[in-house]
């Protein structure tokens, strides 16, 4: 069967503060850098068997259904190839 | 009466509850996060701690353990189910409990004791405090700023399912340690039989340990048995 390499991104929604990305907002600007703002999230790049690239979008969306929080998390599939 | 105490790969105020829940006269047992029978128990502890060092979220890993899923039937059940710290997000992670706990506000990992309004005391965890009672107890926790969606806070808040409230201990202006919202420190479900707080009641219930506060939570489990 075919590999798979899912990218999930998982960001706090929209509206909840992020004090982490806070953070590194002051810290930029400290440096002279005037950013706008920052938020921080998560990658993660996991590694599956599929049949085909339809039923592995299927599989990857799952997962990040699975470990993203909906109560203050949104998902992205922001990509998904199939491995050598 | 015999309470399960809940150990994850990580948990570390397992011992603590032990010693609380046996200060009440409460037999206390662990069982390892793999455990899938909780028969036999009257009640389940899930305690503080870092399980799986809080990686992806805190809580976020154990609340997939196999133990979780007895736990929910458990729930179910009208047992008791109480989660104090990393147990709370456990619980809000497994969504036994609405809400989620995100990081403090100052990003600290903030270690101190507290003022927590006591809200209502017709649950067995509260019957023996007065309404509206400050109790002083300890936080050690870096996620702990209770989040929830407008529609929900207003739900809990109507439902009278906020038990606890950070509440200043003097005069202080600046009592809400986290960042909660509308200052909540620990809910029930709709039902009232699952309770989860961040501050630690098991860690106040010796003079020795500064204070006897949470003493009370864990004798009024007995008295609701005792009838």
């Amino acid at each position: 069967m075919p590999r798979y390499q899912a990218t999930l991104l998982i960001e706090l929604k929209d509206g909840i503060l992020d004090p982490q990305g806070r953070a590194v907002e002051g810290v930029l600007q400290g440096l002279g850098h005037p950013v706008e703002s920052v938020r921080v999230g998560k990658v993660l790049e996991v590694v599956f068997q599929a049949e085909n690239l339809l039923q592995a979008e299927e599989k990857a969306k799952a997962l990040g259904k699975l470990l993203a929080n909906p109560v203050m998390e949104v998902f992205a599939l922001e990509a998904l190839k199939e491995l050598p | 009466m015999k309470w399960a105490i809940v150990r994850f790969p990580g948990s570390n105020c397992d011992e603590d509850a032990r010693f609380a829940l046996e200060k009440a006269g409460i037999r206390a047992e662990f069982v390892w996060h793999t455990a899938q029978d909780l028969r036999g128990f009257d009640g389940v502890f899930l305690p503080g701690g870092f399980s799986y060092g809080d990686y992806l979220r805190a809580g976020a890993l154990a609340a997939k353990s196999p133990v979780m899923a007895e736990v929910r039937r458990f729930a179910q059940e009208g047992r008791y189910v109480i989660g104090v710290c990393n147990g709370f997000q456990v619980l809000t992670e497994a969504g036994l409990l609405p809400g989620a706990l995100l990081a403090n506000l100052n990003l600290h990992f903030t270690c101190k004791e507290v003022g927590v309004r006591v809200e209502r005391t017709d649950l067995p965890f509260t019957r023996l405090y007065r309404q509206g009672q400050v109790l002083r107890l300890p936080i050690a926790h870096a996620e702990g700023r209770y989040y929830a969606d407008p529609e929900t806070l207003k739900r809990l808040e109507g439902e009278g399912q906020v038990v606890f409230r950070y509440a200043p201990l003097g005069e202080e202006a600046h009592y809400n340690p986290n960042g909660s919202l509308n200052d909540i420190a620990g809910i029930v479900n709709e039902r009232g039989n699952v309770l989860g707080m961040m501050p630690h009641p098991e860690r106040a219930v010796d003079p020795i340990l500064g204070g006897e506060d949470g003493l009370p939570l864990f004798l009024g489990l007995v008295q609701e048995v005792a009838g």
